[in-house]
């Protein structure tokens, strides 16, 4: 089991997945420099492609959690979001 | 006469085929606006209770409002009144394009259609010699509402209804370009009235309060939708569907028949993936309108059509675990082109889907195959086979086939594509909006779960406040009629630039969600006016316009689609929302649903309605609503 990182569709493109399996990082903080140290071996612009970006672990944003320190479990699915409109 | 309204109402009996100019009645439009105001309330007055929505007695409303015929962005929408079929209840919906702008311009502010033609019938409208022609239209009968518009040409504006609404789906709308007013069933009642087409032309000129403040303003509006980061950017890119890589996120993208929130492939009918794949051509907008939300796609055999919304990948996309795009936007062609409601249709087939899963219905349907899916949409829109039983819509097709825990609808009238167990202001929105389970007539999703400041959309916190603010305010700019893609203008560019994981960002949605009561307080104040559509009403109509009278305006209007709601026997025990929502978690530490339970005792409060439901006296005549 491990936690799956699920990249905006800009992330994607740049890194050519749309998922990316982590095993087992302790917190989102974690979770995110693993991520960020993948793009940067592939030679994508982690910083940017994040930038204004939200996280949220299985659906539900780290702001109303613990933040960057909320740990993460086997199973959980860390996700980018940008603000959006529509209807 | 009053500023911004042409000053005339077309009464039009079909039976006798007869029409006739009234004078706008100018105490409704100062109390109702116009619009769906104006239109509830003659509802209200000109009909008796328990009418059959398809019968001669109900009539066909079209309104427009002051800011209609205006150049104002985002003000060119008309709204169509009647009693629903789907619900019982109240029905209105609104639609973009240029329709409302040449009603205007001919010289109307509202046509009431009543009565039903023997045969089918056209209604044309010059209202350059206030000529109105009646025209047999057995010739157009049968025929899609593209083929339809494009043999009544392009000199007048059109509003017409495909197959479904001659079939009377009980979710059909009325097609105006290649927009619609799709909910409700007003197709329906158009059909079943025999009535084909309104087409209008006009060059009357909007009279305006002071036109050279709203000429002034508008360019700086204008100049403030480019800099959004919404209505200048996002939406420009990528339409509406430019929203599903953040429901899905959030876990809030229906999918499997709300059965889940979350689908794995939703990037594949995302707006981005549209824009990288399938944009094809210009991308299209409304008169007048900076936005551009809507798309133009290449589907076989039909070239560049209409690209599908949010709301339709969502449906006919998560919904059916369907991810190929191109299906999707040929669902969506048929659809408009039968003159049909992609939401309650994709709520309705995805029911089908699970009752036949549960062996409850046989229907050769499944979950991710896109096979036969578009010969039944065709025979829905014709009432053909089995698309008679699913031409009913969910609610209907529970009572026949059981499975009312997993219909997806509030009232009768299907969910939009948010899942309220993740959005639980918009869970309050869903079970108590007039018109049933409805994202446009408040879109609370916008403040909790997809805007750029969120409040933690799963605590008890503004759930029953939020709703109140913004289902006024959607009545208020549905009477206008200004689209209520305006309001995601409301949080400024700066707020959307914040980084959210920051401190600033967090502080300030903690500060939002522990606003308490002074959130409605604040938005109920009649200061100075804050937004371009209060601006815009003053400049235009002459009338003092603020936060608080839009509140006012709304809440009138609010209240007494809810009083003509209770009189059809549509009360509170309709307010609420499927037993699998309300029951089956989606989320991680979720024990149990949607909490409406604790939230709907509180909003009624917030409404100044008794424990039942009920608005009380008090309420009523501090909001001159009269019954």
């Amino acid at each position: 089991m491990s936690v799956t990182v699920e990249l905006s569709y800009d992330m994607s493109k740049a890194f050519g997945e749309r998922r990316i399996a982590l095993e087992r990082p302790a917190n989102v903080k974690a979770a995110l420099a693993e991520v960020e140290s993948r793009f940067n071996t592939a030679g994508a612009d982690f910083k940017s492609l994040s930038r204004v970006t939200a996280i949220a672990i299985n659906g539900v944003l780290v702001n109303h959690r613990r933040g960057m320190k909320t740990a993460l479990v086997d199973g959980d699915v860390v996700a980018f979001v940008k603000a959006a409109s529509g209807g | 006469m009053m500023k911004g309204y042409a000053g005339r109402v077309l009464e039009i009996d079909l039976a006798r085929r007869t029409s006739a100019y009234k004078p706008l009645d100018e105490e409704v439009a100062s109390l109702y606006i116009g619009g769906k105001g104006y239109g509830t309330r003659l509802l209200y007055d000109r009909t008796e209770a328990g009418i059959d929505p398809l019968g001669p007695d109900n009539p066909l409303i079209f309104a427009t409002g002051p800011l209609n015929g205006s150049v104002a962005p985002q003000s060119n929408r008309f709204a169509v009144v009647c009693k629903s079929p789907l619900t019982g209840g109240i029905g209105n919906a609104t639609c973009g394009g240029s329709f409302a702008y040449a009603m205007k311009r001919s010289g109307v502010d509202v046509i009431v259609v009543t009565g039903q033609s023997e045969r089918p019938v056209r209604i044309q409208i010059d209202g350059k010699t206030d000529t109105i022609e009646f025209i047999d239209a057995d010739d157009l009968w049968g025929k899609g509402t593209y083929e339809t518009q494009s043999i009544l040409g392009k000199k007048m504006k059109h509003a017409v209804i495909g197959p479904a609404g001659e079939h009377k789906v009980l979710y059909a709308g009325i097609v105006s370009d290649e927009r619609i007013a799709g909910r409700s069933g007003v197709g329906a009642v158009m059909g079943s009235k025999n009535l084909k087409a309104i087409s209008l032309e006009g060059n009357r000129k909007l009279e305006m309060d002071d036109p050279a403040a709203f000429k002034a303003y508008t360019k700086t509006v204008r100049t403030l939708f480019a800099d959004h980061p919404h209505l200048g950017s996002s939406m420009k890119r990528f339409g509406t569907a430019g929203i599903v890589n953040t429901t899905n996120a959030r876990n809030i993208l229906p999918t499997r028949n709300f059965q889940k929130g979350h689908f794995d492939d939703a990037m594949d009918i995302s707006g981005e993936y549209m824009e990288d794949n399938e944009l094809v051509g210009v991308k299209s907008s409304c008169i007048h309108c900076p936005v551009t939300c809507g798309r133009q796609v290449e589907i076989e055999g039909k070239g560049a059509v209409k690209g599908p919304e949010y709301e339709t990948v969502a449906l006919l996309g998560s919904n059916l675990e369907i991810s190929d795009l191109k299906k999707v936007s040929k669902w969506n062609y048929l659809a408009d082109d039968m003159g049909m409601d992609t939401i309650s249709l994709g709520a309705t087939i995805s029911f089908a889907m699970e009752l036949a899963e549960k062996g409850m219905m046989e229907i050769d349907l499944k979950f991710g195959e896109a096979e036969g899916v578009s010969e039944l949409i065709r025979d829905i829109g014709h009432r053909s086979g089995v698309g008679d039983v699913l031409a009913d819509g969910s609610k209907r097709m529970s009572e026949k086939f059981g499975g009312a825990d997993f219909a997806m609808h509030v009232k009768g009238m299907e969910l939009s594509a948010y899942d309220p167990r993740g959005s639980y202001a918009q869970g309050v929105e869903y079970a108590t909006t007039n018109r049933g389970g409805c994202h446009v007539q408040g879109a609370s999703m916008y403040l909790e779960s997809t805007g750029p400041l969120t409040i933690n959309p799963q605590n008890l916190k503004l759930k029953a406040d939020i709703p109140v603010v913004q289902q006024n305010l959607a009545c208020a700019l549905n009477s206008m009629v200004l689209c209520i893609f305006t309001s995601y203008g409301m949080i400024p560019a700066m707020i959307h630039n914040l980084d959210p994981s920051s401190m600033t960002h967090r502080m300030l949605s903690k500060a939002l969600e522990n606003l308490g009561p002074m959130f409605r307080m604040s938005m109920s104040m009649k200061g100075p006016p804050m937004f371009w559509w209060e601006k815009w009403m003053t400049q235009i109509t002459g009338m003092p316009m603020s936060a608080g009278h839009i509140q006012e305006y709304g809440g009138r209007i609010f209240n007494l689609e809810r009083m003509y709601n209770l009189r059809e026997g549509v009360g509170a025990d309709q307010d609420t929302l499927p037993r699998r929502i309300l029951e089956e978690p989606t989320f991680e530490g979720m024990t149990s649903g949607h909490p409406l339970d604790q939230l709907l005792p509180r909003y009624y409060k917030n409404r100044g309605w008794d424990a039942g439901g009920i608005p009380t006296t008090k309420t009523l005549e501090k909001l001159q609503v009269r019954i």
